[in-house]
């Protein structure tokens, strides 16, 4: 057999898929997730996630697009082209602001856009476990909790019983 | 619901806050007959100021009750029982603004405050007011009497919007009857309309009339943004004290203040949006008779910088940027201290606004040399007193409508979906 990208086990339905995942946090792994074709409240916190770092992206976008902005407007109207509008200054925080905070929304929305391809590790466009028949299925209506190989808990046998006890079914190993 | 024990600690707080509301009316009502006798304006915008503050939190309280009901928003139902308990405070706040009605119909000089309201009042550098083109061109709408109609006329807006959307909600209560929540959603479209009239037609008269020089039509929205902030605020430290007292144990969830505290920072953007795109329009048509309004609030006469010019960047800091990255962060809108200390933040932001909004004016130099003295900034003890007085009379009237009601809509359709409410 070839090298193993770990083991897929399902799930009859939501609540058992739900607690089930809640044990795997609990025994300790790391690199696993669980896949369904509808999203399940609750499942990030059942899963043990930490809140999404999303928001850092789109604080730094805006910030950098703010500092742009006030950038482009200085550069342009008070350094190498100096133009008198209407007798106000040359660059004061005032007139320029629309152009400032344009660039701060605009950069924290490509911030966020690209955050969230960073933080999802996409574009992704072939995982192992698409060699699996049965996770086909979960664009259908599987529920599956899949533990990855290079968790440093993983053993194969030990982690296919640990999936069996809490009530998986259709465990399979699938290779990479 | 309403056990015996909140019950009799409801009747304690209303009636403490009724003996400080009486308290704090009286100091504020000496102040005000100083004024009165003294031809002072200053003492009798203690009054208005402590006014405002509380209308607004009101006037915002039933703008997002009529919205909540408008958008059929499930969420909130526990919330909005707390605001129409506090609802029940306008018809005191009318009460509360006959002293300042008053003053056109019964002092010698009717222009002590509103100056518009005399025509022999002298304008700093050019004549009177009755010589003024700009009063007698805005006169067939700033007059005496359709003034006091007005008034009337925008307190009876709220007082009857508030109280049919009370009596709809309260009548579910014993009822069940799902009629009383369509006939609240239908007076909530046709309210928003009324209510949104006669905000704006208060704040123009009562707090942008005091410059009735200046124009602006930005005025009665940053007047209802300034309600929204208000209102919000207060919901969070309301429910939060409810929720700690027992109240609302266990009904308020994380979910209800983090959602609450989404609008607040919606709102603090708002707000800033607002007032920045008042000054920005009024800073590139650059127009005399509008920049004066910014100009006192920055500067004096002779072009040294005012005690002013410090409220406004504290307005800017304060009020805006502060709560603004604050409440960018999560934690700060589920933590629950972190959430009461930015709401109260807000309040007193809010108050500071009213001020910078309401206090400077251009008076009349000494021997009417050239040019004119600008009103400083000031906190006298007449200001707290009616911030005090006037706010223990609303509390008053929320714990007296607390006592009559359920402390949550128990009945109303969507009642099962605001308990069950997450994130």
């Amino acid at each position: 057999m070839s090298e193993s990208y770990g083991i897929i086990a399902s799930f009859p339905d939501t609540p058992s898929f739900f607690h089930a995942a809640e044990k795997v946090r609990d025994a300790g792994y790391k690199k696993w997730d669980t896949y369904s074709s509808f999203p399940v409240h609750g499942m990030p916190a059942a899963q043990g996630q930490p809140r999404s770092k999303v928001p850092v992206f789109t604080f730094c976008g805006g910030l950098f697009g703010f500092t742009l902005g006030t950038f482009i407007v200085w550069y342009m109207n008070a350094f190498d082209y100096p133009l008198i509008i209407r007798g106000q200054p040359f660059f004061s925080p005032v007139f320029p602001f629309p152009i400032m905070y344009e660039l701060t929304i605009l950069l924290s929305a490509f911030g966020t856009l690209g955050g969230m391809f960073i933080m999802n590790l996409l574009p992704q466009h072939y995982n192992s476990l698409f060699n699996s028949e049965k996770f086909l299925e979960v664009s259908g209506d599987r529920l599956v909790i899949a533990i990855e190989a290079r968790d440093a808990k993983y053993d194969p046998e030990a982690t296919r019983r640990f999936l069996e006890e809490i009530g998986g079914t259709d465990i399979e190993e699938v290779s990479a | 619901m309403s056990s015996d024990t909140t019950n009799s600690k409801g009747s304690n707080v209303g009636l403490i806050a009724l003996v400080v509301g009486v308290i704090g009316i009286a100091i504020a009502l000496f102040g005000f007959m100083q004024g009165w006798n003294n031809d002072d304006a200053r003492p009798l915008m203690s009054w208005l100021i402590g006014f405002a503050f509380w209308l607004s939190i009101a006037i915002g309280m039933l703008f997002l009750t009529q919205i909540w009901y408008v958008f059929h928003a499930r969420w909130p139902v526990i919330i909005r029982r707390q605001c129409e308990h506090f609802m029940a405070a306008f018809p005191y706040l009318l009460v509360l603004f006959l002293p300042l009605l008053a003053i056109p119909f019964l002092h010698d000089n009717p222009g002590v405050l509103w100056k518009w309201m005399n025509g022999a009042n002298e304008l700093p550098g050019h004549g009177t007011v009755g010589e003024d083109p700009l009063y007698t061109w805005k006169s067939p709408f700033l007059n005496i009497p359709f003034f006091a109609i007005r008034a009337i006329g925008i307190f009876g807006v709220f007082i009857v919007i508030s109280g049919l959307l009370r009596k709809f909600s309260f009548d579910t209560d014993t009822t069940g009857d799902i009629k009383n929540t369509h006939k609240a959603r239908i007076l909530s479209s046709l309210g928003l309309f009324l209510c949104a009239v006669a905000m704006t037609m208060g704040a123009i008269d009562w707090f942008k009339s005091l410059e009735y020089h200046w124009f602006s039509t930005m005025y009665g929205v940053w007047f209802f943004a300034a309600c929204m902030r208000a209102a919000l605020a207060s919901i969070i430290i309301l429910t939060v004290i409810l929720a700690a007292k027992g109240y609302l144990k266990g009904i308020l969830k994380q979910a209800h203040r983090y959602d609450v505290a989404c609008m607040m920072l919606a709102f603090t953007v708002f707000w800033a949006y607002i007032s920045f795109s008042q000054y920005f329009l009024i800073y590139s048509a650059n127009i005399p008779e509008e920049t004066f309004w910014y100009n006192i609030r920055e500067k004096n006469f002779d072009g040294g910088l005012n005690s002013w010019w410090w409220v406004s960047m504290g307005l800017i800091f304060g009020h805006f940027l502060t709560p603004f990255l604050c409440l960018l962060w999560y934690k700060t809108k589920v933590v629950v201290w972190r959430t009461v200390g930015i709401s109260i933040w807000i309040l007193a932001f809010h108050i500071l606004d009213l001020y910078w909004n309401i206090v400077p004016g251009k008076l009349v130099a000494p021997d009417h040399a050239p040019g004119y003295l600008v009103r400083q900034f000031s906190i006298s003890i007449y200001d707290i007193a009616a911030l005090v007085g006037i706010g223990g009379i609303c509390i008053f009237a929320m714990c007296r409508s607390m006592k009559k009601a359920e402390p949550i809509p128990v009945r109303d359709p969507n009642i099962q979906t605001s308990l069950d409410y997450t994130e």
